[in-house]
């Protein structure tokens, strides 16, 4: 069933939420409403990896 | 199957031979990340001769030293307070602090992280989209949260599913299922003993019978092992006319393993687990179906204080077929079978209390409350099992009574002192019963 899904396309667009969310961090000047949110983003994305990416690096994708 | 029958295709059907090539990588990944980051676990490893690049496959796992409760509550209240070296993060990361109920001595601490909180409840939630669980449902939880782990994932989880959630915590039983059947509330989070303790009051205290009066229809149950013993689950099913669904976990791991709605047995998480099976004496692996053993755990996701390898001494076995829901996830006979440390020996005969629920649960004309006890009298041991009667079967002792003696023996080999309680004499409780009194001096 894994063959239905576009894997890679999948977890190129995660990566790419990972490193919107962690250039947003770098860019907040340390303001804690973004700081933390972006936290909480990041927890979320770490799911999407659980998820997603590390099947594909299994898969060979 | 469709689709839709998943929670995420992409795991939950995965061949299992990729399967295993994920946990492979999860294990090496969580072993590093320990290896690197906790006191606790580097020197584990060190002592034993065993650094990251050593694990290749999983024969090179099973050298891993495994840890237990008693190591666990020997680093704990030391610094970083109170986690002890396991801890993996500065201290300033961990989100949320719980601990264990203490069922088998003093009570283990558990750090986590954000991080490691959402990967919980996303755990918790393959369980419960498995069982039905949609965005349409409206879920009781007649639980009051606090410091021990149960149920605050099943909130979670049920709401990332999109449920309503109603947190019953401060209610009383009675004001529970009034507010169950005033809100048509269509799903609850409970143990066995609970459910089936809220039936019995909402019959003869409040005249409400569950299965036309209330609106539960499924029912997922955790913390004790009667979801998953058959004659438990007959009761609990026909008493509120709802889908019982069995779910494992603890504190320390996560939840590990739960029942689809094909109820078949329980499935193991092993996108998120690594489950073994070992010989209760030899410590062999057990990799096949059919034979019973201890299980040893590794929670892939949990960064904060890291659960590997964890010799949780609950016993289990493989189950011989697959599920007709289609996931790869490998089923569980039944569920948790008893735990290694509470088989114990009652007149030179191994016993494990779970036999004696399935022959109590099993006899309609007795009410759902027991208890056994042990004691010795000289040198011999003595079993008093105490139960209770439905009082309109209370003409029926003498048959109840030869039933009860020749399905212990059958099933537990041992007879027992048999007493009959007035209905609703013994204690009732909410949270994991403790029906089971070994009172004999050790």
């Amino acid at each position: 069933m894994a063959k239905e899904y576009d894997i890679k396309g999948i977890a190129e667009k995660i990566r790419t939420l990972r490193r919107n969310a962690t250039e947003l961090k770098e860019a907040s000047g340390g303001i804690q409403a973004i700081d933390r949110n972006v936290d909480r983003i990041l927890a979320c994305v770490t799911i999407l990896e659980i998820s997603v990416n590390d099947v594909a690096e299994v898969l060979g994708e | 199957m469709s689709n839709g029958e998943y929670w995420n295709p992409i795991l939950e059907t995965l061949p299992h031979e990729k399967l295993q090539q994920l946990q492979l990588k999860k294990f090496r990944e969580i072993f590093a990340w320990a290896y690197e980051h906790s006191k606790f676990y580097h020197k584990l490893y060190s002592d034993a001769g065993i650094e990251p690049g050593d694990i290749r496959t999983f024969d090179d796992i099973r050298r891993v030293p495994k840890i237990e409760k008693s190591m666990m509550r020997d680093i704990q209240g030391k610094d970083p307070f109170p986690y002890g070296d396991i801890l993996c993060v500065p201290l300033e990361q961990v989100t949320e602090y719980r601990q264990t109920s203490g069922t088998t001595g003093q009570p283990i601490y558990q750090a986590d992280t954000w991080q490691d909180w959402e990967s919980g409840t996303e755990a918790y939630v393959y369980a419960l989209y498995a069982q039905g669980y949609r965005a349409n449902d409206r879920l009781f939880l007649p639980f009051g949260y606090n410091i021990f782990i149960a149920f605050w994932a099943y909130h979670y989880a049920g709401e990332k599913l999109g449920c309503e959630m109603i947190p019953g915590g401060v209610l009383n039983t009675e004001a529970r299922i009034l507010k169950m059947q005033e809100l048509k509330a269509t799903a609850m989070g409970a143990t066995p003993t609970y459910v089936l303790g809220m039936a019995e009051t909402a019959r003869n205290k409040l005249g409400i019978n569950p299965p036309t009066d209330l609106y539960i229809r499924k029912i997922t149950v955790a913390g004790e092992p009667g979801g998953s013993v058959p004659a438990t689950r007959k009761r609990m099913e026909e008493a509120w006319g709802a889908k019982v669904y069995d779910q494992v976990g603890s504190t320390e791991i996560g939840h590990w393993g739960w029942e689809c709605r094909y109820q078949a047995g329980l499935h193991v998480n092993e996108a998120f687990f690594l489950v073994e099976i070992e010989d209760v004496d030899t410590g062999e692996p057990i990799t096949g179906p059919g034979k019973r053993g201890k299980m040893v755990v590794t929670s892939f996701n949990r960064m904060a204080q890291p659960c590997i390898r964890f010799d949780v001494k609950d016993l289990i076995e493989w189950n011989t077929q697959q599920c007709d829901c289609g996931r790869t996830f490998r089923l569980l006979d039944g569920g948790i079978k008893g735990r290694a440390d509470d088989i114990t020996k009652v007149k030179g005969v191994l016993l494990s209390p779970t036999a004696i629920e399935e022959v109590v649960r099993d006899i309609p004309q007795l009410s759902d409350e027991y208890q056994v006890v042990v004691t010795k009298k000289g040198d011999i041991d003595d079993i008093t099992l105490k139960v209770e009667i439905i009082p309109e079967y209370k003409d029926k002792v003498d048959e109840i009574r030869a039933i009860l003696v020749d399905q212990l023996r059958l099933k537990t080999n041992l007879g027992y002192n048999i007493e009959f309680h007035e209905y609703e004499s013994l204690p009732r409780s909410q949270t994991k019963s403790r029906r089971f009194q070994d009172l004999r001096p050790h």
